[in-house]
């Protein structure tokens, strides 16, 4: 078979649906990654608008361009968009559409839990966006703290919004971490070990292992105030035995690593397109994985240094303190070690560097205004000033958006297939650059002379006038730098000219296929032996098209990728993944009814939805097939190969390990809460509370143990234990439930509720 | 996976400890906030729970480097004695307080 008819007959087989419906039915990884990066990039320009707003209302004192109202919301809506509609959803696009081309794989580990988790991305940013429009948005700010989130702060539904829609799109970052931890460990080019793995694969990987534990802690916080605000049970009231700070507890649990699950995409994007700018190879590969795992484990002994003026205990503020400063460490590795890159080899000055050097001036700035809030004295000066804002905007902008337009400009022809050739780009740059600086630098000493944050307006004669004047002027600068970027990109992408396929020179595997790709990514697979297989062989592109690696024959017309050995990279079996289907899209439109009835208080819709959710999963999983046994089949090269369904661990046992990843750093999460309230709020538990006696916890233990030896046996004797089993735990559950006084008189009894609540949704799916 | 246990070990060891003293500090001031300080018995307790977790994250670097543990792969080996060696000193960096700290306040 010649390259021309493998190249059609894959087409064929790995093809989205045609015109209207392939936007609904595709499962294609880069379908779904250019989809998310464009649906990403609208809502960063709806936080732009947002922010240009805010700098307007700020130019002058007593400002009455927004009304303190409109203000609170647009505030709100500016960070919430920013950080969980832009910054996380534009990781997921670009390690959804890059990671399989660059490890050397045909699709992601499960196609079409990303086209779920894209589909709840929209729908929940679509909540998010119409409360804006419909004058209902979050006003309580984008940490959304208690008391000003709970219903004494905040009657309206608008916290509702928040808390409901942001844990929806939250499902969209679990999917999204599941998979790519799984393809990551699971689905690479054969030969390709964890050492020769991509500089990117490991920041995605760490990344979305980061996302698995760092996201759970906010989706409980988030479900024990809407508990809260919707059916009175007080948390977070103090009068009542719960208390506020559990919030920012759980917050901050999940908000400090949300920096560096924030930051280190953009270090995976630095480290790969440095040396390829600076014509070399990576300097310290190993000591920059190092700093990115310990990057990822440090930064969840952080969050309480955003409490530290919140009367936290001293040895709290020392701990913290030592652990905050520690964490510059490993970010100083990286950067010395891109400097160390940058010394060795010969940069030239194309627009993607040009991006990543204002990554090193900004963000280094940044950081070291970061290890300066570290330390708790002056934390308690600065806190809440404008000095953080233009801290984190350093950080955020400076260590993520500016890496990912060096990203952009430099997958671009990656992307589009044709080579840069208007220059608007440069301009653009040079706006946003100065733009940005003129804004947030000034605004570090509109902080230390006292200017607090969040505020609405402000009284003249506070030596603040010249400096909001110049940071609103600036913020309109960088706001049309920001503008003709996009207008560069968008009239490169439609009228620039056909390019070269690797315009840049690189070494890694997505440059080995022609652009843009076709939707099977490669040919046939490579069989890897370095970490840049392209300076290797730079032949390899032509010797995939002709078939000549792994899987080049299509002849079982199927879409069928290699699943290798983790730390080794050896072939370990053939996955065979689904067609299009509407399933996902359909799946994630009811997850939104069920949000939605959560929302609007209409709770009959709930477990009709949650039924229907329940009905799509189980469609789902039963129409994988795969119960064929077919024996090892030949693979082009090397042993033949069974399928994954003939395997011991599949993707999915992978996939449900991730899971329960997430599952256990939820449960985590609640015992944290449990045992922060225990010890902090007087009279806990109430002095009116029954203990649960002996009886309901043997009683429950041998419910347990029995349904457990059920399930383990064969069918009468399962019978014989489970059914005793399954009785003694309802038995147990009506026991307690009987003992538990009303949930909404203390937080002791609520907590038991939630305690109760989750073990009693986890024992069906056990037993 | 073997070798993502070895990669992951060092700073989840560091993680439990870290919780695991904190916790123990939390636990033990939480009856007398803004109270007198920690008793010399209980505040002993705390510096041996710092020695434990740091004598554990020195026996985790220990254990990487013996040849029967080691990762066969030379370039994840280094790897994972980086992540040893930045564990322990994050062990004690982060582990300091207990030990010159006695007040809940």
């Amino acid at each position: 078979m010649n390259a021309l008819r493998r190249h059609r007959a894959l087409s064929r087989i790995w093809a989205s649906d045609p015109g209207l419906r392939g936007w609904f039915t595709t499962v294609n990884h880069t379908d779904l990654g250019r989809m998310f990066l464009a649906v990403a990039v609208f809502f960063f320009v709806v936080g732009g608008i947002l922010a240009m707003l805010i700098r307007a209302q700020l130019a002058s004192p007593r400002s009455a361009f927004l009304g303190p109202d409109h203000y609170n919301q647009v505030l709100t809506m500016h960070g919430t968009i920013m950080m969980f509609l832009f910054a996380i959803p534009l990781f997921e696009g670009l390690a959804v559409y890059l990671l399989p081309k660059m490890l050397g794989t045909r699709d992601l580990a499960f196609p079409r839990l990303t086209a779920y988790g894209f589909w709840c991305y929209v729908f929940g940013g679509a909540m998010m966006v119409f409360s804006l429009l419909a004058g209902v948005a979050p006003d309580s700010g984008w940490f959304m703290y208690p008391p000003l989130s709970s219903t004494i702060g905040a009657p309206g539904i608008n916290p509702d919004f928040w808390l409901i829609g942001i844990t929806f799109v939250e499902i969209s970052a679990i999917s999204a971490a599941v998979e790519i931890t799984v393809t990551v460990l699971r689905y690479r080019a054969p030969g390709m070990s964890l050492s020769k793995m991509p500089i990117f694969a490991w920041y995605a990987l760490v990344t979305a292992v980061m996302i698995l534990t760092g996201f759970p802690p906010l989706i409980l916080g988030s479900i024990l105030l809407e508990l809260e605000r919707a059916f009175g049970m007080p948390f977070f009231q103090v009068a009542a035995g719960g208390d506020a700070l559990l919030w920012q507890h759980l917050f901050w649990l999940f908000g400090h690593p949300e920096v560096y699950i924030i930051f280190l995409p953009a270090a995976g994007a630095i480290s790969t397109i440095l040396p390829v700018m600076a014509r070399t190879t990576l300097m310290g590969y190993g000591w920059i994985v190092a700093a990115a795992v310990s990057l990822g484990v440090l930064s969840f002994g952080l969050w309480v240094h955003h409490m530290f003026t919140t009367g936290i205990p001293h040895m709290g503020l020392a701990f913290f303190s030592a652990a905050s400063t520690l964490v510059a460490v490993p970010t100083a590795v990286q950067i010395f070690a891109w400097i160390g890159t940058l010394s060795k080899g010969r940069p030239s000055l194309h627009l993607p560097m040009l991006w990543l050097l204002a990554f090193f001036a900004t963000f280094v700035i940044g950081g070291l205004t970061g290890v300066m809030v570290a330390i708790v004295p002056f934390d308690w000066q600065a806190h809440d000033t404008y000095f953080i804002v233009a801290h984190l905007h350093y950080v955020l902008i400076g260590g993520f958006v500016f890496p990912m337009l060096a990203a952009l400009y430099y997958w671009m022809p990656h992307f589009t297939g044709r080579k840069t050739y208007f220059k608007l780009g440069n301009t653009a740059f040079w706006l946003v650059f100065f733009g940005f600086h003129g804004t947030f630098l000034l605004l570090h000493w509109a902080g230390l002379l006292g200017m607090r944050r969040r505020i609405d307006t402000y009284e003249a004669g506070q030596g603040w006038e010249a400096i909001n004047l110049i940071a609103s002027i600036s913020g309109f600068v960088m706001a049309i730098g920001f503008a003709l970027v996009l207008i560069d990109v968008v009239i490169n992408a439609v009228v620039a000219i056909r390019g070269s396929r690797d315009p840049w020179k690189a070494g890694t595997l997505e440059w080995a296929m022609p652009t843009p790709s076709a939707p099977y990514n490669f040919a046939s697979l490579p069989h890897v032996t370095s970490r840049d297989p392209l300076y290797d062989d730079p032949e390899l592109p032509v010797r995939l098209a002709r078939g000549e690696g792994y899987l080049g024959d299509p002849g079982r017309a199927r879409r069928e990728t290699i699943s290798v050995e983790i730390a080794s990279g050896a072939p370990r079996y053939i996955t065979v993944f689904p067609g299009n289907t509407a399933l996902p899209m359909l799946m994630s439109a009811i997850t939104g009814l069920f949000f939605l009835g959560m929302l609007l208080k209409t709770y009959w819709l709930v477990p009709i939805s949650a039924s229907g959710v329940i009905a799509c999963a189980l469609y789902w999983v039963w129409s994988l097939g795969g119960t064929t046994r077919e024996g090892p089949l030949p693979v082009g090269r090397g042993p033949d190969l069974l399928t994954a369904a003939e395997t011991a661990d599949p993707p999915g046992w992978w996939g449900s390990i991730f899971l329960l990843l997430a599952n256990g750093t939820f449960f985590g999460s609640l015992l944290f809460g449990y045992v922060f309230l225990w010890t902090i709020a007087p009279n806990w538990p109430p002095p009116n509370f029954a203990e649960p006696g002996l009886g309901i916890g043997l009683t429950a233990l041998a419910g347990a143990a029995l349904t457990a030896l059920g399930t383990r046996w064969r069918p009468g004797a399962a019978l014989l234990f489970a059914a005793p089993g399954l009785v003694a735990l309802a038995v147990t559950g009506v026991m307690t439930l009987m003992l538990v006084p009303d949930p909404t008189a203390h937080a002791y009894d609520a907590t038991l509720w939630v305690l109760i609540g989750y073990g009693l949704l986890h024992q069906p799916w056990h037993s | 996976m073997i070798t993502v246990l070895r990669l992951s070990l060092p700073l989840a060891i560091w993680l439990a400890s870290f919780s695991g003293v904190y916790g123990l500090h939390g636990l033990m001031c939480s009856s007398r906030w803004a109270g007198p300080p920690i008793g010399l018995s209980e505040r002993g307790l705390l510096i041996g729970a710092a020695i434990l977790a740091i004598a554990v994250q020195s026996l985790c670097l220990v254990v990487l480097r013996a040849p029967k543990w080691r990762d066969p792969d030379p370039a994840m080996r280094r790897i994972g004695l980086a992540l040893a060696a930045i564990a322990l000193v994050a062990a004690i960096w982060t582990l300091l307080p207990p030990t010159v700290l006695a007040s809940c306040m």
